[in-house]
């Protein structure tokens, strides 16, 4: 069939949105033939092959070391930072390579933004940890909108309004981690990156910070990495599955099934899929 | 405070309800065919079945997903699993309209009297406050309104004897035999569909006390049920 590059892609995640038919959803990432070498021993991830859609939730699962973090760290161009880092292959973000030589990895980062497991604000006070990206980067109107809209998005601007000055760091764990997810979107970037964002919370604050990933999802594309697989189940609306392959002693990550989350928690296509999320394997 | 979550059991409760609605809609436009011998609408009723079956499917696939992404606990978990077991309920008494409109179309021109449509009568408009109660004490979390259902059962049960005992009244003349073995099976339909309703009440209590408990057992019956 010919023409068929130009027709806007498809994936069905009819059942995770209640709708009727499959839904054509706008690409945010390609990944092709992603690998991803640390120096010559270890293979964090081996021939990737998946694409990430516009305002979805997808989460990466897998047991320790299946490289789903090396992945993540990829499609912001933070591996770079990583002495030794090899990486093949192709990410084009809105068709355009990411890789390619002229991308300002800086650029790539203010668009495509992260946050990290362990809640990481500046010592400095809650307003300025927000206002302090917008500032470097030249944003300098209305920074105090600037600053509360954030905070609201991030649906933390009615524990902090009245005590905007005070140190971030007399903030709880849970507070701190969604002041990182305000700073984080101050920005105004399209695409959120989140590293096991909740893994050092509790019940409650992982429960607000998943509250909160669905009412990010309006307006922002997420990718998040974590090893809880209900947390996954909760709130991604497509799921990827990294396992790891041993062979001669080489564990090499690799993409086993990546489909709708309901159909990842139901009916996994790969018995490998089966046994991690049943808990058989990992 | 799992926003989703409670959206989505909230959304399984708010289907459960219309496919009960869409149940007492069965239950009338088959008492109505049966009472007026309108074919047409039995015919309707058979075909509207398939509203019920979508809300059926609708609320399994929607459990379904609930247990394997919400893992819900506690009262949450008592909540889906009773949601379970009503749907299944609702689903058999709407396939138990559809045998009373099934058999409506099939009983011979014969006059038994008005004794039974007197009798269908009674039986559904029985049946359909049985649903109301249970639909309403589920939907209310009302313990009291669920156990009552026990004793507007027991007159259904009556009034499923009474048109047997009129059955059995009605002579050697084979059509009319033909139709008292036809209306056996549709006070019998309406009988289970009383049953369904207890069960529903039971779900109800179940969902309110944690505990497995049948409101009758007739294996062993209570000296007032002997």
């Amino acid at each position: 069939m010919s023409g068929s590059f130009t027709m806007p892609r498809v994936i069905d995640v009819a059942q995770a949105r209640r709708e009727s038919g499959p839904v054509q959803r706008e690409v945010v990432f390609e990944v092709q033939g992603l690998t991803v070498n640390y120096g010559r021993a270890t293979t964090a991830v081996s021939d990737v092959d998946l694409e990430i859609y516009r305002n979805l939730i997808t989460a990466v699962i897998g047991p320790s070391g299946c490289g789903k973090s090396t992945f993540i760290r990829c499609l912001n161009r933070m591996n770079d930072l990583v002495p030794g880092a090899k990486i093949e292959g192709r990410i084009l973000y809105h068709g355009d390579d990411l890789y390619a030589s002229g991308v300002d990895p800086v650029e790539v980062r203010r668009r495509i933004g992260m946050v990290f497991q362990k809640a990481n604000p500046f010592p400095k006070s809650i307003y300025d940890n927000v206002a302090w990206g917008p500032r470097v980067l030249g944003m300098k109107k209305n920074v105090d909108e600037r600053v509360e809209n954030a905070l609201r998005s991030a649906a933390l601007w009615e524990e902090v309004k009245d005590r905007l000055k005070k140190n971030a760091l007399s903030l709880s764990g849970g507070q701190q981690q969604r002041l990182c997810i305000a700073r984080a979107i101050a920005i105004e970037p399209e695409v959120l990156l989140l590293d096991e964002p909740a893994s050092a919370l509790d019940p409650i604050a992982t429960s607000a910070i998943e509250d909160l990933m669905h009412e990010l999802k309006r307006d922002y594309t997420l990718v998040i990495v974590t090893h809880n697989m209900q947390q996954a189940a909760r709130v991604a609306d497509l799921t990827a599955f990294f396992s790891l392959e041993v062979d001669d002693h080489r564990r090499t990550g690799v993409l086993v099934e990546y489909d709708a989350t309901d159909k990842i928690f139901t009916n996994p296509s790969d018995k490998r899929t089966e046994d991690y999320v049943t808990g058989r394997f990992g | 405070m799992r926003t989703t979550f409670q959206e989505e059991l909230d959304q399984l409760e708010v289907t459960l309800q219309e496919e009960g609605a869409l149940v007492l809609r069965a239950l009338r436009g088959a008492i109505n065919a049966l009472e007026q011998r309108d074919h047409e609408l039995a015919d309707e009723v058979i075909a509207f079945d398939d509203d019920v079956d979508e809300r059926y499917i609708r609320i399994e696939e929607g459990i379904q997903l609930l247990l394997a992404r919400q893992t819900p606990v506690a009262s949450d978990l008592r909540l889906v699993l009773a949601i379970l077991h009503v749907n299944l309920h609702l689903e058999r008494m709407a396939d138990y309209c559809v045998t009373i409109a099934k058999l409506s179309k099939l009983v011979p021109e014969v006059d038994p009297g008005p004794r039974f449509v007197e009798g269908f009568e009674e039986m559904g408009s029985r049946c359909e406050e049985m649903i109301r109660i249970a639909l309403d004490s589920f939907g209310n979390r009302d313990l009291e309104g669920a156990e009552s259902l026990v004793d507007l059962d027991e007159l259904v049960d009556r009034a499923n004897r009474r048109v047997v005992q009129r059955i059995l009244e009605l002579g050697e003349d084979p059509e009319m035999r033909e139709y008292g073995l036809r209306m056996v099976i549709v006070s019998r339909a309406l009988e289970r569909i009383g049953d369904h309703a207890v069960d529903i009440g039971e779900q109800t209590a179940y969902l309110l006390t944690a505990e497995f408990r049948e409101f009758t057992d007739a294996s062993h019956p209570t000296p007032r049920e002997a």
